[in-house]
């Protein structure tokens, strides 16, 4: 087992990228989440690190320049843990800017699952160069719907086949890079009397006639990062465009799998968030004190200090573990949702107790406590909810298939 | 025992209630994007007495008998289903009328009430972790350091301050005017005209030394009580508005089939987030009933009053913050965006916990103090 330390190739991302988040992200990450603004240069400066709106597609070979894809596809890979590791070290400047960094990863991946090479070419196409900002372009996943949050298989928007193409309306809701980005993934119901295996996944461009991007949202934290309503009227797009052309589709199934990937990396961005409340806590309490006593002195202090770090601790091993059951090829879904599940409510409970200790310096405006305290919600809200994941785990607890 | 409000109490809920349904809710998310209350708030919260409700009649405000923290606890409990930044504006002066009234000289209680008598605030600031420098003399006080952030800081004229000097309690006014204040929008609360004030040797004249030593900290005790007791009845009402939202979207909100309101796990939510507001209304209102019956003179009764005031403040700031927490939670997708007023009912919850410095510190260096 090997999940208790880092290989060289791990401790280098980790390295990396945790010097990215305190030397790049963290600077900036007040002035984004003020301005509720994309951080254009450092997503391009990030392209350099090898964080690419397309290296989901790419594979790892983006970042490493070797690509475990290829040869035994038994062998074990360490692309989840690789993951993970950087998940929590962007998170750690700030989970906004992670969330801008990686956003198109989201749509990167049913691309990288389930397109053909042609689509992904597409996809690879639609994001090269820059847009008329001067911005790199990204990339959305269209899933979520005002009347679809949590319960996915209710998808309202539908796909009407029409001779070669494919007529799209409907609304999405909560969609990430929703007003910016290049391309879409969009998903839609193409019968809806087929139940699940109805809903498929299209590639849609940007300026295609009937996609309307929507209304910027205001958030109460992850605030660098775009959330955007988006809207299909009669969007005509090829049948070429449709994920899993040709195979006999999971339909939503596939959709899930893509999340059971994800979450380990999105549990490993909420210890991040706990890390960045911890540490910061860390040094006050070395520097401060209590009528002149040493706050590090004082039970009170010390030991909530203490309960943070064995949270922590432990929502890093969960993280890790489920992220080394992906890449050993071991069925992780129960380990994914404890690990998201955990994580989200490490980070929520570290950084309130933070607060709480730090007493009034902390309602300073621009607090980085403060926001990590905002930006820590969304973890037990996206990528399926806090319930959904007690949803999953109680399932499979008792056997019951856990989607 | 009788629990029930008698006329008077029933009224003052119910008027204060009609005016945050009516007048407060409905400027709550403008005042919170614009980062102020709105004007109106000051002429329409005036004809219904706050602001002057600690000052005597005869300095001219509207305090013509003993003050009801009590009848306080009630409409605070009101004020927090409103709008928890514009609620501390409307409390803000109590704390500092009271004291300045029942400690102060004839020059502190002259510079106070003229003030307030002509619109104007104050607000109470206390050195939690004695980070403040004070240096005490017959002449007064001499004070360097930053107070705040503070509700009210950004506009008020006074500041109750809760120190200690040369190792010993002290409760003094001190005239803004002896720093340099920066206005603030926080997060949080963010109707409520928040300031910061950097003193640099400050001097505060003796007449504005309201207490000193065992006076002062008596003096503090109760003051701290009058303030715990509200934070936790308007912390209640933050909840109460928290859980109020989240069942009205739960029950019209469908997934799997039906409305989300009938899943177990969102029942418990909201089940143990109006338990925990309960609670911590009835608390408050003991606490308050409590600060009402201290005598002077009398320690155990004062340490009674705070000692409940204390608990309440404790659990206030847990039920607030879970009670939000759990409503955004409620409202999924929708309660992290700004269109709903959940999450600045959450932003709003932590100042509760924050001001004054953390409780459960100060319960139990209270507790081993008492021990020793």
């Amino acid at each position: 087992m090997d999940i208790f330390h880092d290989n060289p190739m791990l401790a280098g991302v980790r390295q990396m990228l945790g010097a990215f988040a305190r030397q790049q992200i963290r600077p900036i990450a007040a002035h984004h989440d003020r301005e509720e603004s994309m951080p254009w240069a450092l997503m391009k400066m990030a392209q350099g690190f090898g964080m690419t709106q397309t290296a989901v597609v790419d594979g790892r070979k983006a970042l490493t320049g070797k690509d475990e894809d290829e040869g035994d596809a038994k062998k074990p890979k360490s692309q989840a843990r690789l993951g993970v590791a950087g998940s929590e070290e962007l998170a750690y400047g700030c989970a906004g800017i992670c969330l801008a960094i990686g956003g198109s990863g989201l749509a990167a991946s049913p691309v990288a699952r389930m397109g053909t090479e042609e689509q992904k070419q597409e996809f690879r196409r639609l994001l090269k160069g820059e847009d008329e900002h001067g911005h790199i372009k990204v990339a959305a996943m269209a899933l979520s719907e005002p009347a679809t949050g949590s319960d996915i298989s209710g998808l309202a928007t539908t796909a009407r086949p029409d001779g070669d193409h494919f007529v799209i309306d409907g609304h999405k809701q909560w969609i990430t890079n929703g007003a910016s980005a290049a391309v879409y993934v969009v998903w839609a119901n193409t019968d809806p009397s087929a139940g699940r295996a109805g809903v498929r996944g299209f590639l849609v461009a940007r300026g295609t006639p009937g996609l309307v991007p929507g209304r910027k949202e205001t958030k109460l934290g992850i605030r660098a990062s775009e959330t955007a309503q988006v809207h299909f009227e009669g969007c005509r797009v090829h049948k070429d465009m449709m994920l899993g052309i040709g195979q006999s589709s999971e339909g939503l199934g596939d959709t899930k799998k893509m999340l059971d990937s994800t979450r380990p990396m999105v549990g490993a961005q909420a210890v991040g968030i706990a890390r960045a409340a911890f540490d910061y806590l860390v040094e006050r309490v070395q520097g401060g004190t209590m009528h002149g006593t040493p706050l590090a002195h004082h039970q009170r202090v010390a030991f909530e200090l203490a309960e943070m770090e064995m949270e922590i601790q432990a929502a890093r091993a969960l993280v890790h573990k489920a992220a080394w059951m992906a890449d050993h090829h071991l069925d992780n879904v129960r380990m994914a949702s404890i690990a998201k599940a955990y994580g989200a409510k490490v980070a929520q409970d570290v950084t309130s107790r933070a607060l709480t200790l730090l007493g009034e310096e902390a309602l300073e405006p621009g607090h980085p406590v403060e926001k990590w305290y905002r930006d820590a919600k969304i973890y037990d809200i996206f990528e399926g909810t806090g319930q959904i994941q007690r949803r999953i785990i109680a399932r499979s607890i008792f056997g019951v298939n856990p989607t | 025992m009788d629990f029930a409000l008698d006329d008077e109490q029933a009224l003052i809920a119910q008027t204060v209630r009609r005016f945050v349904d009516k007048d407060v809710r409905a400027w709550a998310a403008d005042a919170d994007r614009a980062g102020a209350a709105p004007p109106r708030l000051t002429a329409v919260a005036g004809d219904l007495g706050f602001f002057l409700d600690a000052v005597p009649e005869a300095a001219g405000g509207l305090l013509d008998g003993p003050y009801s923290h009590l009848r306080r606890a009630l409409r605070g409990v009101e004020l927090g289903r409103g709008c928890a930044g514009m609620a501390a504006l409307l409390e803000t002066n109590v704390e500092p009328a009271l004291a300045v009234g029942r400690w102060g000289s004839a020059a502190a209680q002259a510079a106070l009430f003229a003030s307030l008598a002509a619109g104007g605030l104050a607000t109470t600031a206390r050195d939690a972790r004695g980070t403040l420098e004070l240096s005490a003399s017959a002449d007064g006080l001499r004070i360097s350091g930053k107070l705040g952030p503070l509700p009210a800081l950004g506009v008020a004229s006074h500041v109750l301050l809760l120190a200690r000097a040369d190792d010993e309690p002290v409760v003094a006014l001190v005239d803004v005017a002896a720093g340099r204040r920066e206005a603030l929008v926080p997060s949080g609360w963010r109707a409520g005209a928040w300031g910061t004030l950097a003193l640099e040797a400050a001097a505060v004249p003796a007449a504005m030394v309201l207490a000193r030593g065992d006076a002062a900290a008596a003096a503090s005790a109760e003051i701290l009580t009058w303030y715990k007791t509200s934070l936790a009845a308007r912390a209640a009402g933050v909840a109460v508005a928290a859980m109020a939202h989240a069942r009205t979207y739960a029950t019209e909100r469908v997934q799997f089939g039906q409305p989300i309101g009938r899943f177990e796990s969102l029942l418990r939510l909201r089940d143990d987030a109006d338990t925990g507001a309960a609670a911590v209304r009835l608390m408050a209102l003991h606490a308050g009933w409590l600060a009402d019956r201290i005598k002077d003179g009398d320690g155990a009764s004062r340490a009674a009053a705070h000692d409940a005031a204390s608990r309440a403040r404790v659990l206030a700031g847990d039920v607030v913050d879970r009670a939000t927490v759990d409503a955004v939670q409620i409202l999924g997708g929708y309660g992290f965006v700004n269109d709903y007023p959940v999450e600045k009912l959450m932003r709003d919850a932590r100042a509760f916990a924050q001001l004054l410095g953390d409780e459960r510190f100060d319960r139990i260096l209270d507790l081993r103090a008492q021990e020793a």
